[in-house]
């Protein structure tokens, strides 16, 4: 009977143990991740070519002036690059003024389709919601755009998306390599359609699933299932080397999307500094440059970071 | 005229034909679009014509009665064209590249895996007819290995796209690949801590099994990236944070517990009864019952769970990039955005090698810890 009782005393400790450990181990885990030296700040960007290029020049610029960096590029989508910014897991990243209009859950707001209202609107609502400060943004607007194969775009003489429209109501051919998302959000094709008054019937919509502008504009270029005209971002690399045609948007009918760096407040009270450090190289980021850039990332295949330092350099931002 | 090995002749048969007209390398002017297919005709030269030969060598080699001194023929043959297929692709790639436009782009073809693959598989069944032991496959594994390691340092596969994927991003790789083992050694120590002695309690109290296995299966079948998804909100609201490692490892933890459990339970329970009453009867306590009897005898049950819970969770870390978790799905996701299948190769392949690896590590372990027993 007694070493019954003991066998079981010791089955119970050894659960005990097993449990302890395990708590051991997970508090241990979460000690381990957020243990940032102070004064380091966490540069993170989205995982996407212009989220590396952007990042990787704020991690440059900050490192050259002598500022601690952690580097967390390429994170997440952006859903995860916003929730660990609330959570103060990370202290910069770019950010679009035009993903204020989701964030802020005021996508009908007119001030989006203007550069300036919308960086204002964006820079007040997250300073005075979440402490996060926009720093100044670049000239370039990477918006949702549409982009024709360049045989179509000069046989129909198309550059804008006014063309387009004269071009589908004639009833030419047009077949739109999209994702499901630009087909559904109010802001995208539905806005295209209703400034310039055309309309895609199902049929002449390729939906590609889980699409991203690198599928689609490769779609167009390759011609498949007769596509000719593709889902576009204005600052993607891809276009020129593909042969594409960017329509341009001349009635605003696309939510303003000027990359920007966002810090959180606190972090920008310790190094007031990084506004002026980032704010020349922003300022000089066109459309044409950060197609270029982006190019070469995507194209031909460069490493981001060697990119962004050749960049700098060229332009005197770094010595 | 029978064949004497019908394996050997399909295998060099398919090999023969993609030595013909299959697509070898794909080589493109840069990283965006499609590449034009270069067949072993097209390149031509005393290589790819010995490939050729040598797969046709295989296919006489299947009809020959030569008794064993034919396998061995037939292992060190197709070892060999193994390795000038890599030696090949490998110098065509770098003399594409140094002629081409700075963004040149050659990728491995559809026929070099076919290839591949029937040569790799002359090998298994070459070894399997040899009747060879551990050893004699790991010194044959480790000559393809090394075969290959040379290569690659003579910088033959430099002009691959992979390997320029690689170049771009040499750092990146590395702590990437740290992190991918880091994230599994957690998740599988963790969900051995937490599985076993669960395990045990199911085969204790087996009228709890049903309600335990249930909410097991539930979890199974949440897809991984539906799972990494909802922990985002509830860790977020206790300040752990819902990106990065931590809510990785739980969902791998969770994903991890069904196999685990599942494999002690049926290692216990599968214990001959016979032998656990001889052993009370020997007035052995139940503690010395389970780990002297039940725990040993239950070890290969339990192994086989490990196996499969570490294989799995080495491929569901890929998902765990989506959270910022890092690791070697970074590349694939990347990849996947930017319409870069080498970059999605340079994620994915060392997550198959990383797998195998691992898989072929614990059988040895089980192999070992059932011998030792016996």
């Amino acid at each position: 009977m007694s070493r019954r009782l003991g066998a079981e005393t010791l089955s119970i400790r050894a659960r005990r143990a097993a449990l302890a450990l395990a708590l051991a181990f997970l508090l241990s885990l979460t000690a381990a991740l957020p243990c940032v030296a102070a004064g380091t700040v966490v540069v993170a960007s989205k995982i996407d070519t212009e989220g590396a290029l952007l990042g990787n020049m704020m991690v440059l610029l900050l490192r050259a002036h002598g500022i601690a960096v952690d580097n967390r590029l390429q994170l997440g989508p952006t859903q995860i690059v916003r929730q660990a910014m609330l959570a103060g897991q990370i202290d910069l990243y770019p950010e679009y003024t035009g993903d204020g209009a989701i964030f802020f859950a005021r996508e009908s707001d007119p001030a989006w389709h203007d550069a300036a209202r919308a960086y204002a609107l964006v820079k007040q609502l997250d300073h005075d919601t979440n402490n996060i400060v926009w720093l100044t943004a670049a000239p370039a607007d990477n918006a949702w755009a549409i982009a024709v194969r360049r045989d179509l775009a000069q046989t129909q003489k198309l550059t804008s998306l006014a063309d387009f429209a004269r071009h589908a109501n004639a009833g030419g051919t047009v077949e739109l390599a999209v994702s499901a998302e630009f087909v559904d959000s109010p802001g995208a094709l539905p806005a295209f359609e209703k400034a310039y008054g055309f309309k895609l019937a199902r049929s002449q919509l390729l939906t590609l699933i889980g699409g991203n502008t690198a599928a689609t504009e490769r779609a167009a270029a390759e011609g498949i299932s007769g596509v000719n005209a593709a889902m576009a971002y204005t600052t993607d690399g891809a276009l020129a080397v593909l042969q594409l045609q960017l329509l341009a948007d001349d009635k605003h009918a696309q939510t303003v999307y000027q990359p920007a760096p966002v810090i959180r407040g606190a972090v920008l009270a310790q190094h007031p500094e990084i506004q002026g450090i980032l704010e020349p190289v922003f300022r000089s980021l066109t459309l044409e440059r950060l197609q270029q850039l982006n190019a070469r990332i995507a194209a031909d295949g460069d490493a981001p970071a060697a990119v962004a330092s050749e960049y700098l350099r060229a332009n005197g931002f770094l010595r | 005229m029978m064949p004497r090995n019908r394996v050997l002749l399909v295998l060099s048969l398919c090999a023969l034909a993609m030595c013909d007209f299959s697509t070898i390398l794909t080589i493109a002017p840069n990283r965006l679009v499609a590449g034009q297919p270069v067949t072993f005709w097209q390149m031509g030269g005393g290589i790819s014509s010995a490939i050729g030969a040598g797969c046709l060598v295989l296919l006489v080699l299947s009809f020959v009665p030569l008794a064993r001194y034919a396998e061995y023929i037939v292992l060190i043959l197709a070892l060999a064209v193994l390795l000038l297929l890599l030696i090949e692709v490998g110098a065509r790639a770098t003399v594409s590249v140094i002629f081409g436009p700075h963004g040149t782009r050659v990728s491995l073809g559809w026929g070099f895996w076919a290839i591949g693959f029937c040569l790799a598989m002359a090998i298994v069944d070459a070894l399997q007819r040899l009747k060879a032991g551990t050893l004699a496959r790991l010194v044959v594994f480790a000559v393809v290995i090394a075969g290959a390691a040379i290569i690659a340092f003579e910088g033959l596969f430099d002009g691959l796209s992979i390997a320029r994927e690689y170049a771009a991003r040499r750092d990146e790789f590395d702590a990437a690949l740290g992190q991918h083992c880091v994230l599994v050694a957690i998740a599988v120590l963790l969900a051995v801590i937490i599985g076993a002695p669960l395990g045990l309690y199911v085969a204790r109290q087996p009228q709890r099994s049903a309600g335990i296995f249930g909410v097991l299966n539930l979890l199974q079948t949440i897809p991984s990236v539906a799972l990494f998804g909802i922990l985002i909100a509830p860790l977020s609201a206790l300040g752990i944070g819902g990106i990065g490692a931590v809510p990785a490892i739980i969902a791998l933890v969770l994903y991890s517990l069904l196999p685990v459990v599942r494999n002690t339970e049926a290692g216990i329970a599968g214990v001959d009864r016979g032998v656990v009453d001889a052993a009370r009867g020997m007035g052995l306590t139940p503690a010395q019952i389970l780990w002297r009897i039940e725990l040993p005898l239950g070890m290969p049950v339990f192994f086989a769970g490990l196996r499969i819970v570490t294989v799995q969770a080495i491929g569901l870390t890929v998902v765990a990039a989506l959270i910022g978790a890092g690791g070697l799905g970074s590349f694939v996701f990347q990849g996947i955005g930017q319409y870069a299948t080498d970059l999605v190769l340079l994620g994915a392949l060392p997550t198959i090698a990383l797998a195998l690896a691992a898989d072929f590590i614990l059988a040895l372990l089980a192999g070992f810890f059932a011998r030792s027993r016996s």
